[in-house]
């Protein structure tokens, strides 16, 4: 992407935000007679005479020093607004602190999985974005607003923001190419390489590669007990259940384990500082997307407006670039520079065909059996 | 207002305020948990209020917590015992050492000023098949292949020593300073030897440190979960991992709370006990 | 004195201790070590020499924020908390209390709750209240969980400390006050500076509760670890532990060399 093409975007999307500016102020006047619209609005939201801050929480690190730099601050400039940015270390945290906060506390989260989106959205979470205030939603691919929508039945509570895969990593070093190419998923459960071998800690991921080593369809699981056999193989020939992505990079560079599911964008990352890790997704891999959710109670306009900014390509691109996830932008319609195109998952085509994504309904509806089973499996029982 | 009746209020003034905190933010709160404990988890949306005994009955009869509590109380004695171990001799040297015994406090809690999770991850540089130890072993030809040493219950019972060496230190030190040295040397000049003199003056003397010290080992060493997450293999959790994912994970609040009242309670009675036998009143009057 | 210096158990205990610091400065080593590594991800051996992350750390705004909250989060906590603890110890010890095991047991309870029931009990009772999260909360919130490890070592100081010296002062004419100030608390001043030290590092480095009682736009150093731990840590944070390392244990000893130096020279 060069500067010309950068700075002309930039000018573009700055007119939108002035237009979107005007329709804020409209509704800062309809604030207070909107506000039994909202249902469970906390009393001191809806006494508020002006929306002056927007409550958002994610990931740390490259993430939120991306976003404040490149939405955040130019957003409080345009707007006047202040942007409260916290932080999480998982999704499952997060919902734990919104579970026990008042409600209005929170307003956007970046919540991982088409899962994240249902499981908040069925625990009464949801709100309902108006798309017009979101012009560069445009710009996202389809199948990842659809996939959403689809699941509030064509309302829209987030928007989509990155994307990625959970594919093998192994150690070019100790095994081929060919070879993992040949084996996939059923790597994981090799004996040969036992004790070197890793996973995550989480039952979605362990059901979801036990469903592709017992050659079951992931979304429509039939035999239950050999999935629960092939985690428990996997389990006895593992070394470690990693917990984060941190984690994750330091086993695979220390050469403590040869063989785990990752993340992609971590794959690229350790690629990048020059270790020999290969990484590929199997048939059927386990592919999901990241979004930012608006959580029920939130000023809707400031939030819709906040997104915007977000989703624009400077924002996207410099989150995606930081964390080596490609964002949800179409790159049939946005010029994503030359870095994205490299990470792996990257679809040039925006389709993300090749992907195959959690059905979300199917895989909560069986969350709290899963979990919890793979909470005795994982310790050995 | 006369002198006993004011002796009498005066220890609850000392204590009101550390009483009204703890009452406010840990036992009404607490009372949330307990209420909590009785209620059910529903598939999705709010948990079904009411007062049902699923979740004790499950937290008590089933044996996966059972086994998981008694591993949990197993590797925080053996914990608290090295500690013990390791900590006295250490907490000798520095009470009765010429140097600055301030800067040797402070040199033992270091470690903290680096974030938990940062040094607790950096075992894996230490004892990791690329790292310092290994290569040190393979560079003077001790072993021809790298020793597998993380991820077990020995490198699980090693970061939690290390998280709570100091304060096991902290403590007997704290003990150790107190004590009069020329009561040892007295002891020597009746004829006692200097371990004689240590085993039957200093020793019981600064048994109030000691045990102190165990207790909060023991005692923080039940209620983690970031070691063994961090360090452990897969079958190496302890009891405050179930009680992380039934509330974190599985969002499964009642449960959660019954498995934490469920501790507290074991953990409790120990207290009790150690107030009991060991704690301050028993070693005062011991010490007349 | 001559006589333990030179004694072989002595010299064993110094050997044993020295062994003793070494396991505990291991960690540290590798950390001081990687924050000066040139490459982005930690492995040995090192791939290069460079001030690199310093560079960064210093410009990095949120970091210094965080380390600058964690630091007066954690030196408000110890100073409550020490108040708070001292009281405690002082009645349970100097006074006969009804139910004084009772009393103990219970300011010990805050640590043999697991800290995850209690961050969100705290929570699901604020939000019975109404009460919105603000630094106050999190401030007593580690005012809750530090005060038993300042009430356990204080107590255990001041049971040591002999009663008579007290009547002592006492039958000589000074107010309970005076004698508290002048006699017991500088005997007792070590366990208080150890209950401060205790307090403030516990809270310095706590997540668990921090994590559900930080309000928005407040962020501690370790919740900012968590964070990037999905991505990566960066080694701004290792080079953020080195400058804390060199601060507390550099200053010290500089001064210390510095005045034993002069005091040699004067001597002379």
């Amino acid at each position: 992407m060069t500067k010309m093409d950068n700075t002309t975007r930039y000018e573009r999307l700055r007119e939108r935000y002035m237009n979107g500016d005007l329709s804020r102020r409209r509704f800062l006047g309809l604030l207070g007679a909107a506000g039994a619209a909202y249902g469970l609005v906390t009393p001191y939201r809806a006494l508020a005479q002006e929306v002056t801050e927007v409550r958002f929480d994610g990931w740390g690190g490259v993430v939120s020093e991306a976003l404040r730099k490149y939405a955040f601050d130019p957003f409080e400039k345009e707007t006047g607004m202040k942007v409260v940015d916290g932080t999480f270390g998982g999704s499952d945290e997060f919902l734990s602190r919104l579970k026990a906060s008042q409600p209005g506390e929170f307003n956007i989260a970046h919540l991982s999985g088409v899962f994240d989106y249902a499981r908040y959205a069925d625990l009464g979470y949801a709100s309902e974005l108006n798309r017009d205030n979101i012009p560069n939603l445009e710009l996202a691919i389809p199948k990842l607003v659809d996939v959403l929508a689809q699941y509030t039945d064509g309302k829209l509570s987030a928007v989509p923001y990155d994307y990625g895969t959970t594919g093998i990593a192994y150690n070019r070093a100790h095994i081929s190419d060919e070879e993992a190419k040949e084996k996939g998923a059923n790597l994981l459960i090799d004996d040969a390489y036992k004790g070197k071998i890793g996973g995550w800690a989480e039952w979605r991921t362990r059901v979801w590669m036990a469903a592709l080593q017992t050659g079951q369809d992931p979304n429509d699981i039939q035999d239950m007990d050999a999935i629960w056999d092939a985690v428990r193989q996997h389990r006895d020939l593992a070394l470690k259940y990693w917990t984060s992505g941190a984690e994750l990079m330091s086993l695979l560079a220390e050469e403590e384990i040869y063989v785990t599911e990752a993340w992609s964008g971590r794959v690229y990352a350790l690629q990048e500082q020059g270790h020999d890790i290969g990484y590929m997704d199997p048939k059927n891999g386990y592919g999901w997307q990241e979004c930012m959710f608006v959580i029920k109670g939130s000023p809707m306009e400031a939030c819709e407006e906040l997104l915007n900014f977000m989703l624009s390509p400077e924002t996207s691109i410099a989150v995606a670039e930081g964390q080596s996830y490609p964002p949800a932008l179409d790159p049939q319609k946005v010029d994503l520079g030359d870095k994205i195109p490299e990470l792996p998952a990257f679809d040039p085509t925006g389709t993300l065909d090749n992907l195959t994504f959690a059905d979300p309904a199917y895989w909560n509806g069986h969350e709290a059996d899963w979990s919890k089973t793979f909470g005795r499996v994982q310790k050995g029982y | 207002m006369s002198v006993e009746a004011r002796e009498r209020r005066q220890p609850w003034i000392l204590l009101s305020p550390a009483l009204t905190a703890i009452t406010l933010l840990l036992f009404i709160p607490l009372v949330f948990i307990a209420v909590y404990s009785f209620w059910l988890r529903t598939a999705t949306g709010a948990d079904q209020v009411g007062f049902f005994l699923d979740n004790w009955q499950e937290a008590l009869t089933d044996r996966f917590y059972r086994d998981i509590l008694l591993y949990t109380l197993k590797i925080a004695a053996i914990t608290t015992i090295l500690c013990a171990v390791m900590g006295y001799p250490a907490a000798y040297f520095i009470a009765r050492s010429k140097g600055n015994k301030a800067i040797l406090l402070l040199l033992l809690m270091l470690p903290f000023w680096i974030s938990y999770i940062i040094r607790t991850m950096s075992w894996i540089n230490i004892l990791g098949v690329s790292g310092a130890l290994n290569t040190f072993l393979l560079w003077i030809g001790i072993i021809d292949e790298p020793l597998q040493m993380l991820y077990n219950q020995a490198t699980v019972v090693l970061g939690l020593i290390h998280f709570l060496l100091p304060f096991m230190v902290l403590n007997v030190f704290v003990s150790l300073d107190g004590i009069d040295e020329t009561l040892e040397d007295a002891a020597n000049s009746l004829g006692a030897t200097r371990w004689q003199a240590f085993l039957q003056v200093t020793l019981p003397l600064s048994l109030p440190g000691l045990a102190a010290g165990g207790l909060l080992c023991f005692v923080l060493g039940a209620g983690t979960y970031i070691t063994p997450l961090v360090l452990g293999g897969p079958s190496d959790a302890m009891f405050a991992n179930l009680v992380f994912e039934a509330i974190i994970t599985q969002l499964n609040w009642p449960l959660g709370s019954a498995l934490s009242l469920m501790l507290l309670v074991v953990l409790g009675l120990l207290v009790m006990v150690y107030n009991r036998y060991l704690g301050m009143a028993q070693l005062m009057k011991g010490l007349g | 004195m001559a006589a333990r210096d030179s004694s072989l158990g002595w010299h064993l205990i110094r050997g044993y201790a020295m062994a003793v610091y070494l396991f505990m400065f291991l960690p540290i080593i590798v950390v001081v070590l990687l924050s000066f590594n040139a490459s982005q991800f930690g492995s040995f051996p090192m791939t290069g020499f460079s001030f690199r992350w310093f560079g960064e750390l210093w410009n990095n705004e949120a970091i210094l924020r965080a380390f600058r909250t964690s630091l007066v989060l954690g030196l408000l906590t110890a100073l409550i908390s020490t108040t708070l603890g001292v009281l405690a110890s002082l009645a349970l010890v100097r006074y006969k209390v009804p139910g004084a095991n009772t009393i103990s047991t219970i300011l010990i309870a805050p640590i043999l709750v697991p800290e995850v029931v209690l961050a969100v009990a705290l929570l699901l009772f604020l939000n019975f209240l109404g009460v919105p999260k603000s630094f106050g909360l999190l401030l007593f919130g580690h005012v809750i969980f530090t005060l038993p490890f300042v009430i356990l070592v204080v107590q255990a100081r001041l049971v040591a400390i002999r009663r008579d010296i007290e009547e002592a002062a006492l039958s000589l004419g000074a107010s309970p006050v005076q004698t508290f100030f002048q006699v017991t608390l500088p005997l007792m001043l070590p366990a208080v500076m150890a209950g401060a030290l205790f307090a403030f590092t516990i809270s310095f480095d706590d997540i668990t509760g921090t994590l559900f009682w930080k309000p928005g736009g407040v962020e501690t150093v370790p919740t900012q670890i968590f964070a990037m731990l999905r991505n990566s840590i960066s080694p701004e944070i290792n080079a953020l532990g080195t400058v804390m390392i060199v601060m507390t244990v550099g200053l010290p000893l500089v001064g210390a060399a510095i005045a034993r130096q002069m005091s040699k020279k004067s001597g002379l």
